[in-house]
């Protein structure tokens, strides 16, 4: 079969892990030159490969949209890593768009995160928290490239970029561990709903008979 | 008397004799009474239109108009009519008037020509030892074939005389069975209710005409049921008695239960589809026998004729289950014949069979699975756990082209739905999204996500037979 520089590849999907979202400190004494003055968070928002991998050989540029206040609201990240710093008080939805390299022929990618400054949990519940304490926000995906072109397959091809550690870390909590903790969780609920459609089945059967 | 005395009396003026008798008074008087006379209060422009008119005018103009229509001129001479007499019935003699001379109706009177009309009805009339014989004939027959079991009523006639009965009969012969109006003048000492009357003219009637003519076939048809009759008086007369607030409830009653019919016809259906969900095989088979292009269409064509099958179930022509039956055997036939050739791999005549749909579908699938073939060429080198981690896999689906998340393809519902499945997550301490949308978690995930839609679908049909159940109770 010819191969063509735009042909796809059928049939066959590639897949490669991300991992995005947001780091947060509050401010200290020493402050950013630039910084306002009702500012009181410093945060980082990143997208990187789950072990901090290299992934600019399929990533051309990542485009941050932030709130519409910030000037030059959209920032535009061209080279690894693929990371923007601020400061600010609020939290509030970035639009986050991947751009794929041009061989790659792909549209580009565009989610949202929320840019999270606050912890989750009741601070008073957890004790006194620490002022310094970072706060993050982080997500694990999947990018899938269903039946890419011939080309952008041999690049993606070589190099084996969906290498999840073993065991969970602190660097690194998506590893294969959490997935099959992720999987056992869910088969778990899988027997429950079973179980509970078995015991429901039963019913309406005894209710039909009546 | 001379001229001028007329024209004074006439009030009219002739100035040729004014002329002549200048000396003479009465013209100038009579001129000064005749304009002070008629227009003692017209004043300026009237005045003068009267002057424009002169004297002498006609007070009113009189036209010869008669009110009533001219008068017929018909030239035929009118008939002649006589108040002749005639037979009222046999006492009676009456006038009335006859169009015809007396010369052609006659002196005589005659029959009235309604007397036709006048039918009266032949009821029976017997002598005592006639009715004594054949009610005893009749009692005694009755008592030999209903030895035990003697209606009360006919026992409580017994207090019946012949004399009553003739009474009763003259009654009825005199008006005509008009029950009301015999009941009403019914005077024989005793008081009679209507029905105990009519029952016992009947019951008599009965066995006069069964001693004359036992094999008469209109017999039957003079059973009077007493009871029966006292009954349905009581039911017309509540009926009749009724309020108009009764009326309106029963009305609304009547909406109700009609509600009520809609309702179970709806849930009966409802309960049908149920069944069919409960029938329907299960989800927890291994896929892999889709995974394959001919499981694929094979998958596409049962699906296909499901569809159709549900169609037809929803219209409300009852359709033959003869039919119906047939067309399941044609599936299962179908099926089969599917499977065998899925296993003797016998495409070619497979293909003639298969309708121009379906075959496109093969022919995609055939396509798909050179593909896949070629996808499959292209890792041939690659072991499993380096496909693995590569990120590669071979899926063999069509699926669109391009670049997406795989947090993106989980299913989402009906926002009904939606809340309904969060919330069955949250009970099995699961989040909305797994932490880890990887390729297996989600294979999972879905499969979690499937039980669950079935689960409340269940839990929903329970709920409805549930309240069925308590309506029907």
């Amino acid at each position: 079969m010819p191969i063509s520089a735009s042909k796809r590849v059928k049939t066959l999907s590639v897949t490669r892990p991300i991992v995005y979202g947001n780091t947060a400190k509050k401010l200290g004494e020493i402050r950013p030159p630039n910084a306002p003055a009702e500012h009181t968070h410093i945060w980082t928002i990143f997208v990187r490969g789950p072990q901090n991998e290299d992934i600019s050989y399929y990533i051309k540029k990542v485009v941050f949209k932030l709130h519409d206040t910030y000037p030059n609201a959209t920032r535009t990240i061209e080279a690894p890593p693929f990371e923007l710093t601020e400061t600010g008080w609020g939290e509030f939805e970035i639009n986050i768009k991947i751009y794929f390299i041009e061989e790659a022929n792909e549209k580009m990618l565009s989610f949202y995160h929320h840019l999270r400054l606050h912890p989750y949990y009741n601070v008073s519940a957890e004790g006194p928290q620490k002022p310094n304490d970072e706060i993050s926000s982080v997500f694990y995906d999947e990018i899938v490239f269903n039946e890419p072109n011939e080309q952008f397959f041999k690049t993606l091809m070589s190099t084996p970029g969906n290498l999840l550690p073993s065991n969970k870390t602190e660097a690194c909590v998506f590893s294969k561990q959490l997935e099959q903790e992720e999987i056992d969780r869910v088969n778990l609920g899988i027997k429950q709903v079973d179980l509970e459609i078995e015991e429901l089945k039963t019913k309406v059967n005894k209710q039909l008979k009546e | 008397m001379s001229s001028s005395d007329i024209f004074d009396v006439l009030n009219i003026q002739q100035k040729s004799k004014s002329h002549g008798n200048s000396a003479s008074p009465p013209p100038t008087v009579s001129a000064s009474t005749t304009s002070k006379a008629p227009k003692p209060q017209v004043t300026g422009m009237q005045r003068e239109l009267y002057n424009l008119l002169g004297e002498n005018q006609p007070p009113i103009v009189i036209q010869p108009a008669s009110k009533f229509k001219d008068k017929p001129t018909t030239t035929t001479k009118p008939s002649p009519w006589t108040n002749a007499g005639f037979k009222a019935n046999d006492h009676l003699n009456l006038h009335h008037w006859v169009k015809g001379s007396k010369e052609l109706i006659g002196e005589e009177a005659k029959e009235s020509s309604y007397s036709k009309f006048n039918i009266h009805l032949r009821i029976p009339s017997f002598e005592e030892e006639d009715y004594k014989s054949f009610m005893s004939i009749n009692n005694n027959s009755n008592e030999e074939s209903t030895e035990n079991a003697v209606s009360p009523s006919k026992n409580d006639n017994d207090d019946w005389e012949y004399q009553e009965v003739d009474y009763l009969f003259q009654l009825c012969r005199k008006y005509d069975l008009r029950w009301f109006v015999i009941h009403d003048r019914y005077n024989y000492g005793k008081s009679r209710t209507l029905e105990e009357l009519k029952e016992k003219f009947y019951h008599v009637c009965q066995c006069y005409f069964v001693t004359k003519s036992p094999n008469d076939p209109l017999l039957p048809s003079l059973d009077f049921p007493k009871e029966k009759e006292i009954e349905r008086k009581k039911y017309l007369q509540r009926l009749l008695a009724r309020s108009a607030a009764e009326i309106a409830e029963e009305e609304a009653l009547i909406v109700e239960s009609r509600k009520f019919e809609m309702a179970a016809k709806k849930t009966l259906n409802e309960r049908e589809s149920l069944l069919r969900l409960l029938d329907s095989p299960n989800s927890d088979q291994s896929v892999s026998q889709y995974l394959t292009s001919q499981g694929m269409s094979q998958l596409y064509g049962s699906l296909l004729s499901d569809k159709s099958r549900k169609r037809k179930h929803e219209s409300t022509v009852p359709e033959n289950p003869w039919m119906k039956q047939q067309q399941l055997f044609a599936l299962q036939r179908q099926q089969l014949q599917q499977m065998q050739d899925k296993k003797q791999e016998t495409q070619d005549t497979n293909q003639l069979k298969k309708t121009k749909r379906q075959k496109q579908e093969m022919q995609a699938a055939i396509k798909r699975k050179a593909e896949t073939v070629y996808a499959e060429h292209l890792l041939e080198h690659f072991s499993p756990d380096e496909r693995k981690s590569l990120g590669v896999m071979v899926h063999g689906e069509k699926l669109t082209p391009g670049v997406y998340l795989r947090s993106s393809k989980i299913s989402a519902f009906k926002p009904a739905l939606q809340s309904k499945v969060v919330a069955m997550l949250q009970e099995l301490g699961l989040s909305a999204t797994p932490a880890m949308p990887t390729y297996d978690v989600i294979q999972r995930h879905e499969e979690l996500l499937k039980r669950i839609t079935t689960l409340v679908d269940l839990k929903k049909h329970l709920d409805k037979l549930d309240a069925e159940k308590a309506i029907t109770k």
